[in-house]
């Protein structure tokens, strides 16, 4: 026989008589949701990529205290990668009588290679983009260096033995070191006026730059080819690693966006099993039949084959269209708040729909379509034969295989697939065990309650095998549904607690002693809040144990050696700062030799608790203290933080500063120009700008989490309908059967809503149950986030769940009481 | 598949079968030996329970005895595989059943076009067309089974089992779901289809008139064969 032609007859003829409805559903359900995401979120991170690039002024930057190998910078031109260096120090300026010192930026045409520069013409004119660099012998500087120098625009100054003249004022310039520590005001200039000042000497403090930019293929592949290249003491940031607020709000997302489309495969695999399980149901007298009539095992796996490979291919390409069309949906609704012009759609999110589609279909409905096989000849003549039920290793494997590859392919992430599929499996055995107890344990129930209670109970009772499956079924659709739900929420808290509105917008430095007492009641005053005033102490840490830290063997030419570090004294812990080893000082240790050394530093430089450290403040004696604690601190949190905080007592004898960090509203910026009047020899530096542009990032990040909840709650109750239709049949059929018996529409109705309610019931605290744990597995392994326990699940899951069930069984039941039971059962 | 008039086509030699049960070994039948020659009517007769079914799903190889040998167009069907088996069935056997067994997801012509497709015949639709027509559905080709009425569900279903012209037709209870008028009808057309195809029939009916008019009656009691009645 042809099995090609027969294969697509009966395709056709089961789609006509609506056979493959359900399982074409699921499918399309399953391959549009994750091509929608996937279209959707890869077009929004590498967005949020570009964005991000932007504030880092370039894709990747290699940063090192020496000038960096040519060679790089050559490999780069070799891939057609555009490059540029740039040159930052701090030097010295003057203007008549006034001594500035401040930050040097040099660069070269190319500068930036992502971002704009932003300019104004005067200190009160609105700030606008440009593609201008400063021409040679000009500078383009921050405001606030104008009163610092008394200068104004078109004056001139001098930076060693060149004469700059300022063109423009600095509003915004990408790719700033982000770096707190070198507060001076910044200033633009050509490299050619640098190497002419002659301030570029072997001792300066130049950190040399490199800026790369280009395709996110080509990038990673420099990236590759760079990592073996790179000498000790050259850093590699990228927009992942360059900015910490950024960066971890962006791999937050990923993550998320990666448990999302997780959560959809997962809902859609079970809607595939589903659709699958009642394919092959109905399809067991066909096969019995066509067995009968003599075709072979082999025709008929070979019939299905074809006919499971047809519905994939067009299925899943019609699903990578309809996800296609549902993304531009996504983008339309959003594209006021969006950036506007996205980088087109990539072919990847397609193909990858498309062999999801294909996948699935292998994982989850391949077994069932292969049970067809074992129908007896016999089942003609006598119909309650049965094919052989399929080996729990071949259904639970191939789904396990399936869903590991899919999870793995869409997460990238093996931490988060592992826990998922391994936390979900757990959850299966204990809640499947779990139900089969609580449904023999109604059987004593069931004699005490009422009519109807009874009758759905009874319904359940009698086929536990697949009452479990459906709560099993109906309870992962409510986890999935619940852990993106859940983690929406909190890691939506966590980017606002982490930039809440009133995030401190100004840093204040060089505030003087004496002036901490007047500048703190000047903020109160004006109630303002801040953060508290530090004192500063500059030093350079000299040596550990002993050695110096140029000498000793694991010495990389970390920045923080080579210059002044802030230091502070503090008794209590700072806020944001959390203890990691060791131990906080009491105030016995006032006055004693320690020191709080920050955890990533001590790493970098090999710095261990009891380790000696000695420091040297320009002139005055050395001090040498031991290494008491480590502390983890949030460096994103806008705040004055400190690689090294002192006990009190230690190093107050040293000419100190104060530091703080203040919110002021952008209503009240005439109070700057008082503070500034009041307190000229503090250093108010503007952050907002910065802040809005991380802001900015968030807020897409926000909405993407968004709509991305509503693609997975819209996908979880296409999975209810159509796991109810899954077990429509049974029911109808045995509806029709009670009300010829005499059963009134009153007592079928109850009755099918109290089975529904009780499925619900028991599939929400298996979903509580299950979304508890898995929630508490991806907080403290995933995403690193303070894990607790997740009460609203208990209160709401099990209600929401009896509430939809019952409401979406009860709606799909109401044809076993509407129609004559004749028809019902003729129709079957 | 032709076999010449007059040599047996079906042989059951100490034909048993037991199924095993909860309760212990359930014999359904036991040592039942008699042969079928090409072209014969045969009514396999007796109570409910009496074995017949078994019987007949065993003569045409959808089971196998559990104890005995079957030949049908002199394949031992015990030496074949269950594919093997299928492949006679499909060259060799046609079927009608009480309760029609149409595919309900396929109209009628769909259903009689099943076995020609299967068979790879090119011409399925148009030779399926004709044997509607000879049953009389021409105006129904085009139903599916549930708008159909009882007894035009069995004609399909006997133009089904003609299609791929088969040389044993096995009837099982073919008018026990219809009223007598309509059973008549349907016998009718069976005896009408078997004599001009020249097919061996083997039925089974609890219908003494329509047992009658077969040229032979097995007498199956309790999984016994008790009369052989020529």
């Amino acid at each position: 026989m042809n099995i090609n032609l027969l294969s697509w007859r009966f395709l056709r003829r089961d789609w006509r008589t609506g056979e493959l409805h359900l399982l074409v559903l699921a499918l399309l359900i399953a391959v549009a949701a994750t091509t929608a995401i996937g279209f959707f979120t890869d077009r929004l991170q590498r967005a949020m990529l570009h964005q991000s690039a932007e504030l880092l002024g370039a894709d990747i930057v290699l940063q090192s205290p020496r000038p960096l190998d040519g060679a790089l910078l050559a490999e780069a031109r070799r891939r057609g990668l555009p490059e540029t260096e740039v040159l930052e120090f701090p030097s010295v300026v003057l203007h008549g009588e006034s001594v500035q010192l401040s930050s040097i930026r040099a660069v070269e045409p190319g500068y930036p290679l992502r971002g704009t520069l932003r300019t104004a013409t005067t200190p009160e004119g609105e700030a606008t983009e440009t593609r201008d660099l400063p021409e040679v012998g000009e500078a383009w500087v921050e405001a606030r260096l104008l009163p610092l120098l008394q200068a104004q625009v078109g004056d001139t100054f001098t930076l060693g033995h060149q004469v700059l003249r300022i063109s423009r004022l600095l509003a915004f310039a990408p790719g700033g070191s982000g770096n707190f520590a070198s507060l001076s005001p910044a200033i633009l200039i050509r490299r050619t006026d640098a190497e002419r000042a002659g301030v570029l000497s072997a001792g300066s403090r130049v950190t040399h730059s490199a800026q790369f930019a280009g395709e996110t293929a080509a990038l990673a592949d420099f990236k590759r080819w760079l990592a073996p290249h790179l000498t000790p003491g050259v850093q590699l940031r990228d927009v992942h690693e360059g900015r910490p607020a950024v960066g971890t709000a962006l791999d937050r997302t990923e993550r998320y966006l990666g448990l999302a489309s997780l959560a959809t495969v997962l809902l859609a695999g079970v809607a595939v099993a589903m659709g699958a399980r009642r394919y092959s149901e109905r399809h067991f007298d066909v096969s019995a039949m066509l067995r009968c009539l003599g075709a072979s095992q082999r025709e008929l796996v070979g019939l299905y084959l074809r006919q499971l490979l047809l519905i994939g291919l067009l299925g899943s390409a019609l699903g990578v269209a309809l996800g296609y069309v549902a993304h531009l949906g996504l983008l339309l609704l959003l594209r006021n708040l969006l950036l506007e012009t996205l980088p087109p759609p990539g072919p990847w999110p397609a193909l990858l729909g498309f062999f999801t589609g294909l996948l699935m279909l292998a994982g989850f409905a391949l077994p069932p379509v292969l049970r067809l096989r074992q129908v007896p000849a016999l089942r003609v003549l006598r119909r309650e034969l049965l094919p052989l039920p399929l080996r729990a290793w071949l259904v639970y494997g191939a789904a396990l295989a399936a869903m590991s590859l899919l999870l793995w392919r869409y997460t990238g992430n093996p931490a988060l697939t592992l826990t998922v599929l391994s936390g979900t499996l757990a959850a299966l055995v204990v809640f499947g065990g779990l139900a089969w107890a609580l449904l023999r344990g109604s059987r004593v129930l069931v004699r005490g309650v009422g009519a109807s209670w009874r009758f759905g109970l009874q319904t359940l009772l009698r086929h536990p095998t697949l009452a479990i499956g459906q709560i099993l079924a109906f309870g992962t659709v409510f986890m999935a549904m619940a852990l993106v739900a859940l983690l929406r929420g909190d890691l939506l808290a966590t980017w606002q607690s982490q930039l809440p509105a009133a995030a401190p917008n100004h840093f204040v430095i060089n505030v003087l002693p004496d002036e901490v007492r007047p500048f703190d009641a000047f903020l109160r005053e004006h109630h303002i809040q801040g953060a508290a005033l530090f004192p500063m102490v500059r030093g350079r840490l000299a040596a550990v144990n002993g050695v110096p830290v140029d000498k000793r063997p694991d010495y990389n030419g970390d920045e923080t050696t080579r210059r002044e570090l802030n230091l502070t004294w503090s008794s209590a812990l700072p806020q944001d700062n959390a203890l990691v080893a060791g131990r906080w000082w009491t105030p016995r240790d006032s006055g004693q030799p320690g020191v709080s050394v920050e955890e990533g530093l001590a790493t970098r430089l090999g710095i261990a608790l009891g380790d000696t450290l000695t420091f040297d403040f320009g002139g005055s004696e050395p001090l040498t203290v031991t290494a008491t604690s480590l502390r983890k601190v949030q460096w994103d949190s806008f705040k004055p933080n400190f690689f090294m905080i002192f006990p009190p007592g230690v190093i107050e004898r040293y000419p100190a500063t104060y530091i703080t960090s203040f919110y002021l509203p952008p209503t009240e910026r005439t109070l700057m120009a008082q503070l500034v009047h009041r307190f000229p020899a503090a250093t108010v530096i503007d952050l907002a700008p910065l802040m809005d542009q991380v802001r900015q990032i968030l807020a897409q990040v926000t909405l993407a989490v968004e709509y991305v909840l509503v693609g997975v709650l819209l996908a979880g109750f296409a999975v209810l309908h159509a796991a109810l239709q899954s077990s429509l049949d049974e029911r109808l059929y045995e509806g029709a059967l009670l009300r010829t018996l005499g059963a009134s529409r009153r007592q079928l109705r109850a009755g099918h809503l109290a089975e529904y309610a009780l499925l619900g019931l028991l599939a929400g605290l298996f979903a509580a149950a299950s979304a508890e744990f898995i929630a508490w597995l991806l907080y403290t392994r995933v995403f690193h986030l303070p894990s607790h326990f997740q009460w609203p699940l208990w209160l709401l899951l099990p209600p929401a769940g009896a509430l939809l069930v019952g409401a979406a069984g009860f709606w799909g039941t109401r044809r076993v009481v509407d129609h004559s039971p004749l028809v019902v059962l003729r129709g079957l | 598949m032709k076999i010449q008039e007059g040599s047996p086509i079906i042989t059951a030699q100490g034909v048993g079968k037991q199924v095993m049960m909860p309760g212990g070994t359930l014999t359904i039948l036991e040592d039942i030996s008699f042969s079928v020659a090409a072209g014969e009517r045969v009514a396999i007769v007796g109570a409910s329970g009496s074995g017949k079914s078994t019987l007949i799903g065993l003569l045409a190889g959808l089971d196998l005895p559990s104890a005995g040998h079957i030949t049908l167009a002199g394949e031992d069907l015990a030496a074949l595989d269950e594919d093997g088996r299928a492949r006679l069935r499909g060259r060799t056997v046609g079927f009608v059943f009480q309760t029609f067994q149409l595919l309900p997801g396929l109209t009628a012509l769909e259903n009689v076009m099943l076995p020609l497709e299967l068979a790879g015949v090119p011409e399925a639709e148009p030779q399926a067309a004709e044997l509607l027509r000879r049953v009389d559905l021409a105006s129904r080709a085009h139903h599916y089974p549930r708008q159909l009425s009882g007894g035009e569900q069995q004609r399909v279903a006997i133009a089904r089992a003609f299609a791929a012209s088969p040389a044993v037709l096995f009837a099982d209870e073919p008018t026990g779901n219809l009223d007598t008028h309509t059973g008549d009808k349907i016998a009718d057309l069976i005896f009408e289809f078997n004599q001009a195809s020249g097919t061996t029939l083997i039925l089974v009916t609890h219908d003494e008139h329509v047992a009658a008019r077969c040229g032979r009656r097995l007498h199956l009691d309790a999984g016994h064969l008790t009369r052989d009645e020529h």
